[in-house]
């Protein structure tokens, strides 16, 4: 009906908003994006890199903390936009519930804007890494890296709709998805490599799609290679198209009777 | 005949049950399954009508008559439960209190978003921004965030916006009872002008005044149904003598508890004074009311009008009389009741008997209504009414209701 610039530009619109949203009444909020998840590669750097003197794969020379900085951000990148995405139809209930708006872009704007900023604060880490640290982050990685964090991003554009359609119904799931997250973090390969864990543990790095990923911007980054391997870009891309269709189908199912469970 | 912007075909909505988790869950899976919410309570019932583009139509009925959920389902916030709906032309806006506005976020802010709901570019939303805001003229509370708004400004930042948009069809909900006098006025002006350049609207309104100023038709919802559709003056009408029907049985229950009889209008009786019915002394000749079986009393203009009120109450406590003229119209010209005199009722077999005379009576000739009310001897409530009619005869080209005395020249 309406044309698809319009849409596109309400969803720019929103996109900002969210952004500013977040920053509202904090004077320094630029600076907290990339503050908190730097504190957090800290305390992942000191507990695991100093105390449990974790090491980066044998094959490798670099610092364990870029080594970590590497896949810290695309994951926080996921999580949170997932998540933020999901909690969009809630927290915009009073929106909704007044406006005819297509409800869609209300979970996409959250989880771009989410995106968008880890971006710009990855860029600058991976900067700072290579430019001050002197670590050898290699440039022919690069076309890789953008189509793993392109698909990790419709993957969790795809997560995100699917769990802000369910979560208007299901309340729980505001409880369970985050703690459901943060077992997905330590169950995979981010802090630790993948050849650290067990062999009986073998079939879930089978199952988790996020092993692919963080593989996937490592050989990007520090291996050089320009584009991932078959099998994983087959798992990268099927799991995005995946959540996109299911959690698609789910949001355009339900959506319509969001204004009654909210 | 114009084109159809709005059709309704049997449009109802059920609102599922979504207290208890259970209920959630089961509502989930039907409408994974069927896409449809299953059982609940009906809130709207095969409601059927179409709006033509031009028209102006009406939503009234009493509170939780389903009259915001109709609008909900046409500006589709609401999925209808069954039946279809079909909608022409591009921008259809609603109107309602704090529509779409984040009261975390400046009004500035809020209206571009809600400009962009609207369907305006960045572009335009530019170009208009003198007008939305000389429109709103709520002057530099546009950058404060819109929780720290009066409800009028916020309906006034509203209005401003929907009336840059000069939407297709214009949905408001009880919008104009909010703001101010001035801002009122200036709303129906542009109401009257977007009407008048072909616009369409959808009105919820309590107020039946402006219904009637700015509808044409009107839909009256009562309980989820259509209970009449049709021209605005006779919906308003039977809606209005419902409530009358309504407000007297609650009256009759309310106050009958203690007393079983009301205070009520035994008698209602209208003379000219001086002819056969009866002037100050013979009271007696009159108590039968004989006059008002020789049809409507007439008298001439400057006669003494002689009105005599027999009120009954049940406790032995004499009624307050409320004694109004009307023009047959029913234009108020002047109400008077006993308390506002200290008039006191003089006891005829049991009854309270008020007499009334309005000398020289200065009304122009026409058809008048004596009214004639017994209240609680409190003066508070009106719990009767009786009515006689009457015609004041003359040759007058005077205007109006009344003679003024007056006095052309100097002095």
């Amino acid at each position: 009906m309406k044309p698809i610039s319009h849409d596109l530009e309400f969803l720019g619109q929103l996109i900002v908003r969210d952004i500013r949203g977040r920053f509202v009444g904090s004077a320094s909020g630029w600076l907290w994006v990339l503050v908190t998840p730097l504190l957090l590669l800290a305390v992942y750097g000191f507990v695991f890199g100093v105390i449990f003197s974790a090491r980066v794969p044998e094959d490798l020379d670099v610092p364990f903390i870029a080594w970590l900085a590497a896949a810290l951000w695309p994951w926080l990148a996921f999580s949170e936009g997932t998540l933020r995405g999901a909690q969009a139809i809630r927290q915009h209930g009073s929106l909704i519930s007044k406006v005819a708006l297509p409800r869609h872009l209300l979970v996409i704007a959250s989880t771009t804007a989410v995106f968008l900023l880890h971006l710009v604060g990855y860029a600058l880490v991976l900067a700072v890494l290579a430019g001050f640290l002197g670590v050898p982050i290699l440039v022919s990685g690069v076309p890789s890296l953008l189509f793993a964090l392109a698909t990790l991003y419709v993957y969790a554009l795809g997560l995100g709709l699917g769990l802000a359609a369910l979560q208007v119904y299901v309340r729980d799931l505001e409880q369970f998805v985050p703690t459901f997250f943060l077992f997905w973090f330590f169950m995979t390969p981010i802090i630790y490599p993948p050849d650290m864990l067990p062999d009986t543990m073998a079939y879930w790095m089978m199952i988790n799609p996020m092993s692919n990923w963080m593989e996937v911007v490592r050989a990007g980054l520090f291996h050089g290679q320009a584009l991932p391997g078959w099998s994983d870009a087959l798992v990268m891309i099927g799991s995005a198209v995946l959540a996109l269709i299911a959690g698609g189908w789910l949001f355009r199912r339900l959506s319509p009777f969001f204004e009654e469970f909210l | 005949m114009s084109e159809v912007l709005l059709r309704l075909d049997q449009v109802g909505k059920v609102f599922p049950p979504t207290v208890s988790a259970s209920q959630r869950l089961g509502a989930l899976w039907r409408i994974l399954r069927s896409g449809r919410s299953g059982e609940g309570t009906p809130v709207l019932e095969s409601i059927s009508f179409e709006v033509r583009r031009g028209e102006s139509m009406a939503v009234i009925g009493a509170n939780g008559a389903g009259k915001s959920t109709l609008l909900k389902i046409i500006t589709g916030v609401l999925a209808p439960s069954s039946g279809s709906l079909q909608q022409q032309g591009s921008r259809a806006a609603l109107l309602e209190l704090g529509a779409g506005f984040d009261p975390e976020y400046t009004g500035l802010e809020n209206l571009r978003m809600n400009a962009t709901f609207l369907g305006l570019s960045q572009r335009q939303v530019d170009e208009r921004m003198d007008d939305i805001l000389s429109f709103a003229d709520i002057g530099a509370s546009i950058h404060e965030p819109v929780k720290h708004y009066s409800s009028g400004m916020v309906v006034r930042l509203g209005f401003a916006v929907v009336a840059s948009v000069s939407p297709d069809l214009l949905i408001t909900d009880e919008v104009l009872a909010v703001g101010d006098e001035s801002f009122q006025k200036k709303c129906i002006r542009w109401i009257e002008q977007y009407l008048d350049q072909g616009g369409t609207m959808l009105m919820v309104s309590h107020n039946m005044y402006q219904v009637q100023k700015l509808c044409r038709q009107a839909l009256w919802l009562e309980g989820g149904r259509a209970r009449e559709h049709g021209d605005v003056f006779d919906v308003t009408q039977s809606y209005l003598a419902w409530h009358e029907r309504q407000d007297a049985r609650d009256a009759a229950s309310g106050s009958g508890h203690a007393h079983p009889e009301l205070y009520g209008v035994s008698d209602l009786s209208v003379a000219r004074a001086g002819d056969d019915y009866g002037g100050d002394g013979d009271d007696n000749s009159g108590e039968d009311g004989s006059v008002q079986c020789s049809g409507e009393p007439r008298l001439a203009m400057g006669e003494d009008l002689l009105i005599d009120l027999t009120l009954r109450s049940p406790d032995g406590r004499a009624p307050v009389a409320l004694v109004g003229l009307v023009r047959a119209d029913g234009t108020p010209v002047y109400g008077v009741a006993s308390d506002h005199d200290d008039a006191v009722a003089r006891m005829v077999n049991g009854e309270f008997h008020y007499r009334i005379r309005f000398t020289d009576l200065p009304l122009l000739p026409g058809g008048y209504v004596v009214r004639g009310h017994a209240m609680d001897p409190e003066g508070l409530r009106v719990h009767d009414t009786a009515e006689v009619p009457f015609t004041v005869s003359g040759r007058s080209r005077e205007l109006g209701l009344v003679r003024l005395s007056h006095r052309w020249g100097d002095q």
